[in-house]
């Protein structure tokens, strides 16, 4: 008789209820008559995410202690269960986003059951507890964006963003899994709780491991120097899909890398610390100068996502309680804003037949004056303007990195921040300041096509990003209650 | 122990990822480019397996199990991308794709 280990339901529960509703939309679109497809698909997709997200809420309620659970291959803590959170609300808005996406062959039901199951394997990567059930969980997210961004293989953008998406990744993956083998050699376990101690703090091979799991986190952060698939995959995918990457994909990645750096290294803290300010000042400079040069909105967006990790690893090198908070928080009115942003470029594309630029969004914020006063919520979260969460966020990374002594990693980030008003203000100049192109007044004359579950999208969004600033209190007590479980 | 010393597994394992590596960075042509990525993979097989040998634990031969299941996943979707790009004649050589820059 094989004893098997405990298995405890509830930690198990937000990634279950995705990959359930993964399995009902994929069978929707094999069994369901074409017509009613897309609703039915679409039903199961958004069910599953807002399960995910009740289940993750209830688990982030009952686990008020942090421990192994499943023979010690998941967490179940709060830590997790706001992550979880996390990638469930940004897919609940992503869903509803990509609800009235056209494409030019039918495929509905696959790219709803793919999104679903990207969110299942988020939530399994920031559970995870050791370095096997990490790896699973990141190629199932991974696997699903893969054939995601590919999925109108009409478009050879699309195959081009999937199949470098799929090289890149593959690549990094493969990195990790060769730092693990030789975390692994060092320490004779997978657990990441047992690596710490199991081998003396300057070993080669433990040294060796830790780099190139970093480099692998990295990758899928979308840190500089290890940026280079961002711009040309978030400009090849549908664009919800640009937007789910951008919010969640990062956030998972950021998060999973400050647990596993330090749950299992906390004796190198010194090391990965000054590894993680490198990563940030070149991301920020990088992701900040590439921005300014942009045309292109879903690529600009791309680079912004990139100077975002860069201010997101502040947290990582602070390595204190307050820099997980800060990380917690700030990704909530960040993953709001970036799909948020995502969904009015769709709006904008879905309207033009074209992709957006800046040079055809003049006079987006005349013609639809809801939606361009919502970009312009966004685009001042992003830059961290006062009245939206991004301005707490913000101000809460600062001040975590400079308690923990990284007074010259303020002075770059604030410097980016002024640069970073160049392109964020160019788009609200563009949508309200320039003149609209003859050839384009034509379209106006034609009713705008009203989108309500974008328009819905879009609301939420706005109201996270702002509510996150006039709530405060509550978000950072929840963040405070997952911080306190990992040992910073 | 029998055989050689784990050092030379490691050493092996090591140059089979680096060859992989190479691969993926130096190729231009999209299935060797996928072939490599499966050398990196291996080459961290072996030293996972080495190890798993050295620490008399099935932790790392369990590794190994999952790393080429999702391997294998990971070239099916690869190779469905290569076929579409030979459907819609897009060229089969990474520097010519370059569509998304413009």
């Amino acid at each position: 008789m094989i004893r098997t280990p405990a298995i405890d339901w509830l930690t198990l529960a937000p990634s279950l209820a995705l990959l359930a509703a993964t399995i009902a939309s994929l069978m929707a679109a094999v069994l369901v008559p074409e017509r009613r497809r897309r609703n039915v698909s679409w039903f199961f997709c958004l069910a599953g995410y807002a399960g995910a997200f009740a289940a993750a809420a209830i688990l982030f309620d009952r686990s008020p202690h942090s421990r192994g659970v499943i023979a010690n291959a998941l967490f179940r803590d709060r830590y997790g269960a706001l992550a979880a959170m996390i990638v469930a609300g940004v897919g609940l808005l992503t869903t509803l986003v990509y609800y009235g996406e056209r494409s030019t062959v039918d495929r509905v039901g696959e790219r709803f059951a793919l999104l679903a199951s990207a969110g299942g394997g988020m939530i399994l990567f920031a559970q995870s507890a050791n370095l096997l059930t990490l790896f699973l969980g990141l190629e199932w997210l991974s696997i699903s964006l893969y054939v995601l961004c590919a999925l109108e293989r009409e478009r050879p953008e699309a195959i081009e963003a999937g199949f470098k998406y799929l090289i890149v990744g593959g690549f990094s993956s493969a990195i990790l899994v060769f730092g693990a083998a030789f975390v692994y050699g060092a320490t004779g376990t997978l657990n990441l709780a047992q690596i710490a101690g199991k081998a003396p703090s300057g070993d080669l091979f433990l040294i060796t491991g830790l780099a190139m799991i970093l480099v692998g986190f990295a990758f899928k952060a979308s840190a500089a120097p290890f940026h280079t698939w961002t711009p040309d995959v978030y400009q090849g995918a549908a664009t919800p899909v640009s937007g789910f990457m951008a919010g969640a994909t990062k956030a998972v990645a950021l998060l999973v890398a400050l647990r596993v750096l330090s749950v299992s290294f906390s004796a190198q803290e010194h090391l990965w610390t000054s590894a993680a300010a490198a990563l940030a000042v070149t991301s920020l400079v990088v992701g900040n100068l590439a921005a300014l040069a942009q045309r292109d909105l879903k690529r600009m967006l791309a680079y912004s996502s990139i100077s975002h990790a860069g201010f997101l690893l502040f947290a990582i090198t602070a390595a204190s309680s307050l820099g997980t908070r800060a990380l917690l928080y700030y990704l909530i009115p960040y993953g709001a804003a970036s799909v948020g942003v995502f969904a009015l470029a769709a709006l904008h594309e879905r309207e033009l037949g074209e992709p957006a630029t800046l040079d055809n969004l003049a006079g987006f914020g005349w013609r639809r004056p809801l939606s361009g006063i919502a970009l312009w919520i966004f685009m001042l979260s992003f830059a961290g303007f006062p009245l939206t969460g991004g301005f707490v966020g913000k101000v809460y990374l600062f001040a975590a990195a400079y308690r923990s002594g990284w007074t010259w990693l303020l002075i770059v980030g604030a410097v980016a921040t002024l640069v970073s008003l160049g392109y964020y203000l160019a788009v609200v100049r563009a949508i309200y300041m320039r003149p609209e192109p003859g050839e384009k007044a034509a379209a106006k004359e034609e009713p705008p096509l009203l989108d309500r579950m974008l328009s819905t999208a879009v609301f939420a969004a706005v109201i996270v990003t702002v509510g996150s600033f006039f709530a405060v209190q509550p978000l950072i007590d929840l963040a405070k209650h997952a911080a306190s479980q990992l040992p910073l | 122990m029998l055989g050689p010393a784990i050092a030379w597994y490691l050493v092996v394992g090591s140059a089979i990822f680096a060859i992989g590596a190479a691969g993926v960075m130096l190729r231009r042509n999209p299935l060797i480019m996928l072939l490599s990525l499966e050398l990196m993979l291996n080459g961290a097989n072996l030293v996972l397996i080495a190890f798993a040998r050295r620490h008399g634990s099935l932790d790392g031969q369990v590794f190994a199990l999952a790393v080429m299941a999702v391997a294998a996943a990971e070239v099916v979707v690869g190779l469905g991308l290569v076929v579409a790009m030979a459907r819609r004649k897009i060229e089969i050589d990474v520097d010519l794709l370059s569509r998304l820059r413009k």
